[in-house]
């Protein structure tokens, strides 16, 4: 515990994350795909002669540009100062790792940034062939940033064994590619670039919905339609890599999605499998509405079906990227780091010589007391995924339990035996035997009073 | 392919069946998004019958109703999903057949000549109930036996013939396997058995007459009315709406999937807050209400009677509300129905609060 603990109530560290990076995947994916739209609509319009698609173009251009660049820019920033107060330690691994890939993906956020809005100002300012080169300059920079991100994104779920042979070593900068170029890297980039195409479609569903019928007409038919096939190669391809994607987890978090299919037991058990249901029903919703709505009557395509399907996508959008990091658990950097940030190395360390004795929070003298010790234990290894009294309550959890069935469940959780139920999803415990005694003693304040003796009163 | 094209032409009305498919339109005004409710109902219930089929794999009635609900949803793959989807579908099935109804009533869709479509309706939501009633309790646990156990509470008030049929349905003084049994046969047999031949005539009936035209619409000209062709563009629209239907379903499934609670217990203490399911909330706490106005079995029956009553206007309304132009009258019964809305909607929020 080398940082202080930013404590959340009811929602959760986590889901301060998890709002703020939906948000932004939601952005960010149609930033990529949206700066292919850009580039391939005026190219076919120049080409085939609609000039009528042009000004609909520029357009959708101003709206790409303003959503993207301030909303995709803000929520992006978001997630560094969301990450870093929830997850210090495993955002202080992803910098060390990854210092040159940070330095690239900034590179390119510059050039796309820049040429988003060169892009907008420059429509009927300079010829049309250099306008058009501009796009594809934005179209570029912006898919070399999804390939830089993917890199550490699916690092943390499968770092690979090369990476993770050599971590702790002081040696992990020069693997960099091994961490990069890892088992599920490329079916999550050509996964993650049929969402963005098929996100470009739907915004640019939206944004021609709204044009008047009586003025643009044909245009906003062919271009209504154009955009619903942007949709059609996911419709093709998703199952396919999806089913590679799924090949290249460890079959420990593969076994996260199995325990959903044959039981619901309690919420947490199942929540990927849950979520995977609903990632699928709303994306085969999508692929229907798009295709009968879209692509067959695009005349009668309003601007109420574009919401709806935006609506649909981003209830896709979340439930894939929540089951995606739930499907990590119980760690957050793929059997390196568990996702309360003990390392799998620290473990026989912390158990023999106490998990706050190299902590800079631990309570001194008369201050140490039980329920004071536990509370820091509480906080270091629970509170990255419990709150007190909102989502995964522990005072929920604790209401039908005694002291001896909460002293149960510790040991299991310190035990962490290979039949443990809880090993899928939940860290081990970790620390000397008056630390855990101590967590008891705390989780057995929760129980009676509402406020909790020790350091919460100070 | 036109070979079975054509062997079917020659032996089915095909070409008539095409001619009015292409004939037929719907209306389309301001109130045309209540002309979709019906068909929710409708899908709901074919999602019924198709997960309801899926559970009758493995359900067992009697004595071992518990155990296998819990194989459903803790063991076999998906069971729980199915099962899911079986309870949140009953609830909107019921809640889109109640709005069909109230916007049917608003609209005066009962008037002649689509008397029977209104009769058939209601019985068609009066089974609907008993469908609901009677699934509740196959699970077994001790939600469900309480549940049951006071919602019998409501036929048993009837007066005169009330105790005999709650002993019927029960098959006894109290709610045990038998009634399981007995449920079991009224939910996947007979209750399908009244109900099919009755959707179907329903259906026929809308075929036949056409959606109804709310009274605003009535008065315009007959060429300043809009509507729009019922294939396709009514029927991609109903479509949309079903996949949308099917969407809350499947995400009210996976999201909060119903959950099975301890084995029901006759001889423990009923769990605090036991309450009939929401279709049947108002019922249940007018019942409550006239009973503390006027205690004892009194209260009970006229509890009851009320309901009975207030169910045989609602019935007879197409007797009483029937000319188009129905000036004093038309106005009346519109208030009626408003204040049903109003007495179900009070009495729910009463019954929840006073859990």
């Amino acid at each position: 515990m080398n940082y202080p603990v930013w404590e959340v109530p009811i929602i959760g560290g986590a889901w301060v994350i998890g709002i703020i990076a939906i948000f932004h995947v939601m952005i960010s994916q149609f930033a990529v795909g949206g700066g292919l739209y850009l580039a391939m609509a005026e190219r076919k319009a120049l080409k085939e002669g609609h000039r009528d698609w042009l000004p609909v173009i520029k357009q959708h251009s101003k709206f790409f540009l303003l959503l993207t660049a301030i909303f995709g820019t803000v929520s992006g920033v978001g997630i560094w100062f969301a990450i870093g107060l929830v997850q210090p330690e495993a955002t202080s691994t992803l910098i060390h790792n990854f210092v040159f890939g940070w330095a690239i993906e900034w590179v390119f956020f510059l050039i796309e940034l820049t040429s988003a809005a060169v892009y907008y100002y420059t429509w009927d300012r300079i010829p049309e062939k250099l306008h058009l080169k501009v796009g594809w300059v934005y179209a570029i920079s912006s898919v070399c940033t999804l390939v830089i991100i993917n890199g550490i994104l699916t690092f943390m779920l499968t770092p690979g064994s090369t990476w993770l042979g050599i971590v702790g070593s002081g040696h992990e900068s020069a693997y960099f590619w091994n961490a990069f170029f890892n088992p599920t890297y490329w079916p999550s980039l050509f996964l993650r670039v049929l969402v963005c195409t098929s996100l470009a479609g739907v915004w640019a569903l939206v944004s021609f919905s709204r044009l008047d019928e009586e003025a643009y007409g044909e245009a906003r038919t062919r271009m209504v339609k154009w955009s619903a096939t942007w949709l059609a190669p996911s419709f093709i391809l998703t199952p396919v890599f999806f089913a590679w994607y799924i090949l290249m987890v460890p079959q420990e978090n593969k076994h996260l999605l199995e325990l959903g299919m044959s039981t619901i037991g309690s919420g947490a058990f199942t929540q990927v499998t849950r979520l995977g249901l609903v990632s699928i029903i709303t994306t085969a919703t999508i692929s229907g509405v798009v295709y009968f709505f879209a692509f067959k009557y695009p005349k009668d395509f309003t601007f109420g079906h574009a919401v709806s399907i935006v609506f649909l996508a981003l209830c896709a959008t979340a439930s894939t990227e929540y089951a995606r990091e739930a499907v990590r658990k119980p760690y957050v950097i793929g059997s390196h780091m568990y996702s309360n940030s003990v390392r799998v190395s620290e473990i026989p360390a912390f158990n023999k010589n106490g998990y706050l004795t190299t902590s800079m929070w631990r309570p001194n003298g008369l201050d140490a007391t039980p329920v004071a010790v536990g509370q820091i234990v509480f906080r270091g290894q629970c509170m990255s995924c419990h709150t007190l009294d909102g989502y995964r309550s522990m005072r929920r959890f604790l209401a039908d339990r005694d002291e001896k069935a909460i002293g149960n469940i510790l040991k299991m959780l310190r035990e962490h035996k290979e039949d443990s139920p809880y090993r899928a999803y939940m860290p081990p415990l970790v620390g000397s035997d008056e630390e855990v005694a101590a967590l008891q003693a705390y989780l057995m304040s929760l129980k009676s009073a509402g406020t909790p003796q020790g350091l919460a009163m100070k | 392919m036109s070979k079975i094209v054509d062997f079917m032409e020659e032996r089915l009305p095909l070409t008539e069946l095409a001619a009015f498919a292409k004939k037929k339109t719907v209306p389309l005004h301001r109130y045309a998004f209540w002309y979709y409710w019906g068909g929710i109902s409708l899908l709901c219930f074919i999602v019924q019958v198709f997960t309801g089929i899926l559970l009758l794999v493995y359900f067992k009635p009697g004595p071992d109703a518990y155990d296998s609900v819990r194989q459903i949803t803790y063991d076999i793959h998906f069971g729980w999903l199915i099962r899911s989807a079986h309870a949140w579908s009953a609830t909107l099935f019921l809640l889109s057949a109640f709005i069909h109804m109230f916007s049917v009533y608003f609209m005066k869709g009962y008037r002649k000549p689509r008397e029977l479509g209104w009769w058939s309706g209601i019985t068609l939501l009066l089974l609907g109930l008993l469908f609901g009633f009677s699934g509740y309790l196959l699970p077994m646990d001790e939600l469900s036996f309480f549940a049951t156990r006071v919602g019998l509470a409501i036929p048993d008030a009837i007066p005169v013939v009330g105790h005999a049929i709650s002993n019927i349905l029960r098959g006894g003084l109290e709610v045990s396997e038998i009634t399981v049994q007995r449920f079991f046969a009224l939910h996947v047999v007979v209750l399908p058995l009244l109900y099919l031949p009755i959707i179907g005539f329903h259906l026929y009936l809308v075929q036949l007459h056409g959606n109804a035209l709310p009274p605003s619409e009535e008065e315009k000209p007959a060429i300043d009315r809009k509507s729009i062709a019922f294939f396709p563009n009514f029927v991609i629209k109903d479509l949309g709406m079903w996949l949308i239907t099917l969407n809350v379903i499947a995400l009210l499934a996976s999201l909060f999937p119903q959950q099975l609670g301890k084995v029901a217990d006759p001889l423990a203490s009923a769990p605090a807050g036991i309450h009939p399911e929401w279709y049947f909330m108002s019922q249940f706490s007018t019942l409550k209400i006239v009973g503390k106005l006027i205690p004892g079995g009194l209260g009970e029956a006229a509890g009851i009677t009320l309901f009975i009553v207030g169910l045989l206007l609602w019935i007879l309304i197409p007797f009483y509300d029937v000319k188009k132009k129905g000036g004093l009258i038309a106005k009346r019964a519109t208030y009626f129905g408003i204040f049903v809305v109003v007495v179900m909607l009070v009495t729910t929020i009463l019954g929840y609060t006073a859990i």
